[in-house]
């Protein structure tokens, strides 16, 4: 049987496959049926300095009906977010003591600066192995240059790195105009891995009501494609660990993508379609496969297709269709 | 608030059977003869003319010396006359609509303007159980002086409804003859209050009133609740306080010192010894942190120990076994009124520099304006669009210093308020040896922990209805303990709504 150990987060995994940031993760209940199906290590629902205002706003409205006493709400933000880092820490704390295993990483969503030291310090003092930082800015903002973006991510985890001894990962989207750069950059500045990539909320019209809706949460398996194609270009020059995410639903995307050079997959869709039974699907399967290809470690497949190491690289660059396209009728995808 | 929802409760403060609306009232009350003829004195121009009045007050530099020294002076007669006969007397009286408790407000200040003071505190004690108390710590430029004609129709200072009310008040008590109001005759029921800040004397006031016979529990030695524990002397002499409570005591209420319901003696206890309606005022005493490395080092309190120490505790004076910290250099975080008080307190035990550090501009901050006037006459340096970081102390374990990260505005928030934002690497640090944590309360715990049954939300506040009445029928709750934070007036105006309903609830019920 072929083993399945692998490293990220700067740990010892004993699978590649991390449950991502989710409600899957919510209690101690589940974490510890991911840990019994086999999970290498779960990443906690993220912290959203957006949930905070959302509730502050709440606050707000319900204080508002008679007269608002803007004193009471002056710091209620601060209320909000220690009441989350409570429930937080006592989620960790509940799930240590309870004998979980598998390492317990903290996931942080903010956009200021002064909270991501906040929970970053109150969640890595809680004794969760690792943190995620769920780190994005959406590029819509015409003011904002790419320059600033670039600083805002590498102030951000240099802050939150002076503040905690734990090993810190980050979680990014594809919206660079300098990809390729940037996670080579970001690698370099000790970062205990790089997860590519964050899959939003995104947002659909109704066309019956002319409305913004929400698009659908689960991601579909054709997804992967992006990640596969940048673990691919970027694992070689990486000086961390890259771990793929996003349309790892079956055992052959997690293959792929640890081929392209990933270390471990996040997955979150896959559970949430198929229940606890996909990990330890994943995890046979894999390891089955790896049986019939003669793969005794999984350290041994890790990269064998990445473009450092196939004989055509530039395969992974190409972005148009060319002759593919001339001749194609269809028929293929079917 | 809508005329029509503030209606039966004026009504029910002189009659609960009375039917008739607010309009009516108003109206009747406003064709009075006097007030008429009060009317055809000056022309309407005549009034407009005439400058908000000033409110008189020591000279900082002598009143810094001292914490019990009031800071207003309070105005005298002819300029309360002068200021009275500012006020147009309308029709529509918007400043009411202002008011959490609905004083009639015009009634009472063309009172004045005509000399007939103790009919203005008379109509003050009609829906007010602590007019001398509000006239001084309500917020007015927020609510009756907010809504005032010259403010919304002529662009002009309000009339000075806050100054007249604590006129009209001071004039009694100094006069010497304290009106009591009516009570009716004892229907031998009785009912408590837990806590007896602003909502519960209100409460035991309405309730006296109707005949009931109160009794009003305080876990400390002194009555009074945040009036006396929160409000320093400088703005609100505790003088004036036992005087409110002593015509509460001529009334009938009876008041029970260092007496804590659910351990001096359980809810079930209490019904035993007959009581039949709890109204819960127990107020907002638990300090919240900032949660921000170092808060822990000595020399760094919140500003309910610190000015609770100082108010009731007599910390101030070294002669006393429990003095408070003081320091040279002292910050007080936060903006609110509870932040100045602590400030300006910090000055007048001699720090040298006496700091606000806020995380948004000046504008912004909740404070009164006047007291923000006063702190910045008394030599209180304004740190704004700050928020500390961190921190540090000596080898004591002594503050001796903070970090602040500097901010800028942002977009609004809920509020309205534009929301502070880190200015990106912009930090500075400052010496301190005292900070005050003044960014707001949480409700106190103690009485739902007793009662398993009585709800209360994620933020510890007992859950109420409009009727203030709680999950658990005989308990009626209001101030800060169902709104976490409420304005001394607004506090009263819960009062009076819980005492409205449990006597329907109880007359109903018995």
């Amino acid at each position: 049987m072929a083993n399945l150990t692998t490293r990220f987060f700067g740990l010892d995994l004993k699978s590649p496959i991390i449950i991502g940031s989710s409600g899957l993760t919510s209690s101690v209940e589940k974490i510890k049926m991911l840990e019994k199906f086999g999970a290498g290590a779960v990443v906690l629902k993220s912290v959203f300095e957006e949930e905070i205002y959302a509730e502050f706003e709440d606050e707000f409205n319900k204080q508002s009906i008679g007269y608002a006493n803007q004193e009471y709400l002056d710091y209620f933000d601060y209320e909000i977010k220690n009441d989350k880092v409570k429930h937080y820490l006592q989620l960790i704390s509940e799930a240590k003591s309870s004998g979980v295993k598998i390492p317990i990483v903290a996931s942080i969503n903010c956009t200021s600066g002064s909270d991501w030291a906040f929970f970053a310090r109150k969640l890595a003092s809680a004794g969760v192995d690792a943190l995620e930082l769920n780190l994005f800015v959406m590029p819509s903002d015409v003011e904002r240059d790419a320059q600033s973006i670039r600083h805002y991510y590498f102030h951000t985890i240099k802050k939150v790195m002076a503040e905690v001894s734990i090993p810190v990962a980050i979680k990014i989207s594809s919206y660079f105009s300098d990809l390729a750069l940037m996670i080579k950059d970001l690698s370099e500045t000790g970062v205990a891995g790089i997860t590519l990539f964050n899959r939003f909320y995104n947002v659909d019209i109704d066309i019956d009501t002319k409305e913004l809706v929400a698009a659908k949460v689960l991601s579909y398996p054709f997804e992967y494609l992006e990640s596969l194609r940048w673990i691919g270009i970027t694992s070689p020059i990486a000086k961390c660990n890259l771990a793929a995410s996003t349309g790892v639903q079956d055992y052959q995307t997690a293959i792929k993508m640890l081929m392209a050079g990933a270390s471990a997959v996040q997955v979150v869709s896959g559970v949430y379609k198929h229940g606890y039974d996909f990990i330890e699907e994943m995890n046979k399967s894999i390891s089955k496969w790896m049986d019939a290809n003669n793969y005794e470690n999984l350290n041994d497949l890790i990269g064998v297709a990445s473009s450092k190491s196939v004989k055509n690289p530039t395969l992974y660059q190409r972005v148009q269709f060319m002759k593919h396209f001339g001749g194609f009728t269809g028929s293929e995808e079917e | 608030m809508k005329l029509e929802t503030s209606a039966k409760t004026i009504i029910d403060s002189f009659n609960y059977n009375i039917m008739t609306t607010l309009e009516e009232y108003l109206k009747d009350r406003r064709e009075q003869e006097w007030r008429v003829e009060l009317r055809k004195k000056l022309k309407g121009k005549e009034r407009t003319d005439i400058p908000r009045v000033h409110m008189p007050e020591v000279d900082p530099n002598e009143r810094v010396k001292y914490q019990n020294m009031e800071v207003n002076t309070g105005l005298s007669k002819e300029q309360a006359i002068v200021e009275a006969s500012r006020c147009m007397d309308c029709a529509n009286p918007t400043c009411m609509e202002g008011c959490p408790v609905q004083i009639n407000i015009p009634e009472f200040i063309k009172n004045i303007e005509r000399n007939e003071f103790g009919e203005a505190a008379a109509t003050l004690k009609q829906t007010s159980a602590l007019p001398a108390v509000c006239g001084r710590v309500c917020p007015q430029e927020k609510q009756c002086e907010e809504k005032c004609f010259y403010k919304t129709k002529l662009n002009k200072d309000a009339v000075a409804i806050g100054y007249l009310e604590r006129f009209a008040a001071d004039w009694e008590r100094e006069s010497g003859s304290i009106s009591i109001p009516e009570c009716a005759p004892s229907n031998g029921i009785k009912v408590a209050t837990i806590g007896s800040g602003p909502s519960s004397l209100s409460f035991a006031g309405d309730m006296i009133k109707l005949g009931y016979d109160v009794t009003v529990f305080e876990a400390l030695h002194e009555i009074g609740g945040v009036l006396k524990y929160g409000i320093p002397e400088f703005r609100l002499p505790n003088s004036i306080v036992d005087t409110e409570l002593e015509n509460m005591k001529q009334m009938g209420v009876k008041f029970e010192k260092n007496f804590i319901v659910g351990r001096t003696a359980s809810f079930d206890q209490l019904k035993e010894d007959g009581f039949k309606g709890f109204f819960v005022g127990s107020g907002a005493g638990l300090p919240r942190f900032m949660n921000i490395p170092g808060e822990n080092y000595n020399g760094i309190m919140s500003s309910n120990e610190y000015l609770t120490r100082v108010n009731l505790m007599n910390a101030s004076s070294d002669e006393f076994d429990t003095p408070v910290l003081k320091g040279k250099n002292v910050a007080v975080i936060g903006g609110g009124n509870t932040a100045m008080d602590s400030v300006r307190t910090a000055k007048r035990l001699g720090a040298e520099r006496a700091m606000i550090v806020y995380r948004r501009s000046r504008a912004e901050m909740p404070a009164r304006v006047e007291e923000v006037k006063h702190a910045i006459e008394e030599g209180i340096e304004f740190i704004n669009l700050a928020n500390p970081l961190e921190y540090y102390a000596d080898e004591n374990g002594r503050v001796n210093k903070m970090r602040l990260q500097h901010m800028e505005l942002g977009e609004p928030d809920a509020s309205g308020r534009r929301k502070p934002v880190e200015v990106e690497g912009l930090e500075s640090e400052i010496d301190v040896d005292l900070v005050v944590v003044a960014v707001g309360v949480s409700p106190n715990p103690l009485i739902p922990a007793c009662l398993p049954d009585l709800k209360v939300s994620k933020w510890g506040t007992i859950e109420v209805g409009e009727n203030m009445q709680s999950s658990i029928p005989v308990i009626f709750a209001g101030g800060d303990i169902v709104r976490g934070g409420a304005t001394v007036i607004l506090a009263m105006g819960d009062g009076r709504n819980a005492a409205k309903s449990m006597h329907e609830y109880l007359s109903e019920n018995n």
